[in-house]
């Protein structure tokens, strides 16, 4: 019993530690790709960006405010339920994208 | 267990998962990955599955899930869950019997990982976006993390009630 509570511990500890390795993962890229639905609806070359600025994507399902900086993007504000894009912050060089679920938004950084 | 005290049993259990589930509500996420929760309603569900059976079980989730979508008012949320509720009673179902019930846990970190992998299976169909996969591995870690917390809750929870029901078969009815 005590063999396989350890096993069972050590390999969940060793795949939990993978799996959030994930997060430092970097990708090489500065072009941020938004894409509504499956479909893409613009690309923004963050390194490109001078000035920090706003826009809004919407769609029938709902809006998100996005905010571009140098460098960097995020969701700043939405009007979905659960905010979870909001609290997910800023992307610049991550494999992880930002998702707003109910509204099928996703921001993808790529090179 | 008498029918109708079954019956009971299993209205109570739903209520309280449903508790459960909206209390967790508030609480906002510690981890800003979307779909991360602490899933406390798990507990309910697995021990459930443990005390009364895998059918019960699943018609207590399915109850919650349901009642969930109306309590939250997103209908748009009730397909990851449902998604993710139908593949963690899979996994758990399969497996509750062959694991003795201090490896309850286990049982409860693969229920939980099967349900964060419907989920993202679901997200990845809807928004037609496969580049969601990249938080398959944060999900797995955070599966695991809330899983073994929960299946420990429902460990303790297992062997609480089931000294009540000894209790009560020997005729101690309160």
């Amino acid at each position: 019993m005590k063999r396989k509570t350890v096993f069972w511990a050590a390999l969940f500890i060793l795949l939990a530690a993978l799996g959030a390795g994930t997060y430092l993962l970097p990708r090489n890229g500065s072009r941020a790709v938004i894409s509504v639905d499956g479909q893409l609806w613009d690309t923004v070359d963050l390194a490109a960006v001078k000035e920090p600025y706003e826009f809004t994507v919407e769609t029938e399902r709902g809006w998100n405010t996005l905010r571009v900086s140098p460098g960097q993007i995020q969701v700043v504000d939405a009007d979905c339920p659960g905010h979870d894009c909001v609290q997910q912050g800023a992307i610049s060089d991550g494999v992880i994208p930002i998702v707003c679920l109910p509204h099928r938004l996703v921001i993808e950084i790529k090179r | 267990m008498s029918k109708t005290r079954k019956l009971v049993f299993m209205a109570l259990l739903t209520a309280l998962e449903l508790t459960v589930w909206v209390i967790e509500g508030q609480i906002p996420a510690p981890v800003p990955v979307p779909g991360v929760k602490l899933g406390l309603a798990s507990v309910v569900t697995l021990t459930a599955m443990v005390l009364l059976g895998r059918r019960e079980a699943g018609g207590i989730l399915l109850a919650r899930v349901l009642l969930s979508a109306l309590f939250a008012g997103n209908v748009s949320a009730l397909l990851y869950s449902a998604t993710g509720g139908a593949v963690s009673w899979c996994v758990m179902a399969l497996l509750v019997g062959r694991f003795p019930e201090k490896l309850l846990w286990v049982v409860s970190v693969l229920g939980a990982i099967g349900h964060n992998a419907g989920q993202l299976a679901a997200a990845v169909a809807v928004t037609g976006t496969p580049a969601l996969l990249w938080y398959g591995p944060a999900l797995l870690a955070a599966a695991i993390v809330t899983g073994a917390f929960t299946g420990l809750g429902a460990m303790y929870l297992v062997r609480a009630l089931k000294k009540y029901q000894i209790n009560e078969a020997h005729g101690k009815e309160s």
